[in-house]
């Protein structure tokens, strides 16, 4: 990759693996941030997205492989990369024992900022975060959303290019969550280049791209609208529809699984996702969920959605590999 | 040393803000020298039984002997041997003085006269005066006699023993001043080691480590206020020993609070050393612990060194308490000058060296 690529991208993994003694956290993954791009990292617990994210911060060495934050090494420039990138951990990582005012205050002068400069750079993420009422308040006595927010404060005083978020709104209410996210457009709007993990797939499709790990293995990487056009996740001569359900969909979840041409069923409140083969008619799948639930089913297409996406491929990737683990047994 | 100055000062702010860690920094000291400082370890007024069969002046005055030495004290008499044994079984008195029927008679023929003493060996401080003191009143009884028949009328050879730098033979003289060197051991390894895992616990530290702030800075930064604190603790300690308890410093304070720097110095580094170890504040405890009871026992601050079987002594020169503690007395109690201490301070700088070096590489080890 030539020096003028690199600078194009605000993070690039090449073939980055990390072991930690005999288990493999992170197996060759490869992926590349274009500048001021938020990108989602998703993936069951365990998959390896803190592991990465921590590589890329400077905080594990990997392996194997290289890695690019803002166009320089992460093993070879580690404090040239700390001055320029931003880290909010999934766990509160602040001094819960300071102030709001403080605990700002405090990583503003780790990154060298001082006087005149410290009290804008604090003021600007004050502003950009709405945590002004807070100032005086220990961080302790703070909620969770307000935490990730003074957290997102304390990263982003020294004016980070590259941000990285490791479940910022795991815990929060929808509103803080809305909010969180509407600061990461703003923040992606002004060039910072932002990586977040995330378990929610309404984040997952907010985002520019999104990688899917899963046991320490990248699955499929790409533009979400793409991913859900991808051939294995609707398989040839197969279909998916959605059937709207007046009695519930729940009580003719088991019927509609016995059915000889569903592939697959997902339930989403009142109605029923199906995969099935493409040459059975609208008019059959709807007959046969009447006659189950004996209420009115309409049947209509439908594109895949994104858990669709990841469902389906760590399905396959279970039968490839011959092995159920037994967390995903469990959710069988 | 990016980011010394913005730690140190919010390490600072965060230890007066924690009451716990001042509460025990100053609370702890002083209740443990006010327990130290009236304990009395000297063994004076044995409780003593006496069967006496001789029942003569001849008896009255041995016994006067023993009770004026004031290392006996006469509690009780008993009616015969068994009656004199059960005293010291039952833990009535600690020593026994038996004296045959046949004394008077035999010192008045001058024939030897048989005297005896049945000492508790179950407490050995209390046992070793007892057989001293016992054996010295026989002695200086038969010398004089002898001397007398003799003619003569001084003893050959007189002794003046004079006991130098503690002429009361105080405990606490002796006491306090190890005890500064073990209080400073338990808050100087356990408040820096507690600082440093409480950090890694609640996930900061990796905060930290995620700025451009060196992890040098980071360490230096957050244990000076610790040093600051001992030696905070160690002004407080010294004052209350001079003050309150009035052991007098005989040599040179400055000299004093230089060498303990040294060894403050080695006791952060223990509690870095014990904060690379440890996950969680808990198992910083029990790690603690584990250096801090040798420090304790084998330190010379409880037993002499000179009772340690061999392979304990070698442990107990790879403490710094035990070369502290050598350093403490010797300024303290006999007014030792630098050049009197320098094996010692020898010690006690090569092991801090090693401590510092060792515990950033582990502190380094941890981090990456």
């Amino acid at each position: 990759m030539s020096e003028q690529q690199q600078r194009d991208y605000g993070i690039i993994v090449e073939g980055v693996s990390r072991d930690f003694g005999p288990v493999r956290a992170l197996d060759k993954v490869s992926l590349h941030v274009p500048r001021g791009e938020i990108y989602g990292l998703l993936g069951p617990n365990g998959s390896g997205k803190s592991t990465l994210i921590r590589i890329l911060c400077g905080l594990l060495v990997p392996t194997e492989g290289q890695a690019f934050v803002d166009g320089l090494d992460v093993a070879k420039e580690g404090e040239e990369v700390r001055r320029r990138i931003g880290y909010v951990p999934q766990k509160f990582s602040l001094y819960e024992d300071l102030t709001v005012l403080e605990n700002l205050n405090f990583f503003a002068s780790v990154y060298g900022l001082k006087n005149a400069q410290l009290k804008e750079r604090r003021e600007w993420a004050i502003g950009l975060t709405s945590i002004g009422p807070y100032r005086q308040r220990l961080a302790a006595q703070l909620s969770g959303g307000w935490k990730q927010r003074l957290a997102l404060a304390a990263s982003l005083m020294h004016r980070p290019r590259v941000l990285f978020l490791d479940e910022p709104t795991a815990g929060i209410d929808p509103v803080a969550r809305r909010e969180l996210w509407n600061l990461l457009f703003t923040l992606a709007g002004e060039g910072v280049t932002l990586l977040v993990s995330t378990h929610y797939m309404d984040e997952a499709e907010r985002c520019g791209r999104v990688a899917y790990l899963y046991l320490s293995r990248m699955l499929v990487e790409g533009d979400p609208a793409d991913l859900t056009k991808l051939p294995e996740i609707t398989p040839a001569g197969t279909r998916r529809v959605e059937a709207d359900c007046e009695e519930g969909a729940a009580a003719v979840m088991s019927q509609a699984r016995s059915l000889p041409y569903v592939e697959d069923v997902t339930i989403f409140g009142n109605a029923l996702h199906l995969l099935v083969k493409a040459e059975v008619a609208d008019d059959r799948i709807a007959r046969d969920l009447e006659e189950a639930s004996h209420a009115k089913v309409t049947i209509r297409p439908i594109e895949a959605s994104l858990e669709d996406v990841f469902v389906r491929l760590t399905r396959l990737q279970i039968e490839q590999r011959g092995e159920i683990p037994a967390a995903a047994e469990a959710t069988r | 040393m990016r980011g010394f100055l913005p730690v140190l000062k919010k390490e600072a702010m965060q230890m007066i803000r924690d009451r716990g860690t001042l509460q025990f920094a100053l609370f702890v000291p002083a209740i443990q020298l006010v327990l130290f400082g009236v304990i009395d370890t000297n063994v004076k007024h044995v409780r003593t039984v006496v069967f006496d069969q001789s029942r003569t002046q001849e008896s009255r005055q041995l016994l006067n002997d023993f009770v004026n030495t004031s290392y006996f004290d006469i509690v009780g008499y008993a009616p015969s041997d068994a009656a004199l044994k059960e005293a010291i079984v039952a833990g009535h008195a600690s020593t026994g003085v038996e004296i045959p029927p046949d004394y008077a008679r035999r010192r008045l023929n001058g024939e030897p006269a048989d005297v005896l003493v049945l000492i508790d060996g179950s407490d050995s401080t209390i046992s070793s005066a007892a057989l001293a003191a016992a054996n010295g009143v026989a002695f200086a009884r038969s010398a004089t006699e002898l001397a007398e028949r003799a003619g003569a009328k001084d003893l050959p050879i007189r002794t003046h023993p004079l006991l130098l730098f503690n002429p009361d033979s105080r405990s606490a003289n002796l006491l306090i001043p190890g005890l500064v060197a073990v209080l400073l051991t338990f808050s100087g390894t356990l408040l820096a080691a507690f600082a440093i895992v409480r950090e890694r616990e609640r996930g900061t530290l990796e905060q930290l480590m995620v700025t451009p702030a060196s992890p040098v800075a980071v360490v230096l930064g957050k244990l000076l206020p610790y040093l600051a604190l001992a030696f905070m603790q160690l002004l407080f300690v010294l004052f209350l020993m001079t003050v309150v308890f009035r052991v007098p410093i005989h040599g040179s304070l400055p000299l004093l609070l230089g060498l303990s720097a040294i060894y403050l110095f080695a006791l952060l580094s223990m509690g870095l050393l014990v904060s690379s170890h440890a996950r969680t504040q808990m198992e910083a405890i029990q790690l603690s612990q584990m250096l801090l009871l040798p420090s304790i026992m084998l330190s010379g601050y409880i037993f002499p060194l000179s009772s340690l079987p061999a392979a304990l002594r070698v442990v107990s020169q790879v403490l710094p308490a035990t070369h502290f503690i050598a350093i403490a007395r010797g300024v303290i109690i006999r007014g030792a000058s630098f050049g009197d201490l320098w094996q010692s301070v020898a010690a006690l700088l090569v092991i801090a060296a090693v401590l510092v070096a060792g515990s950033t590489r582990a502190f380094h080890k941890t981090i990456t």
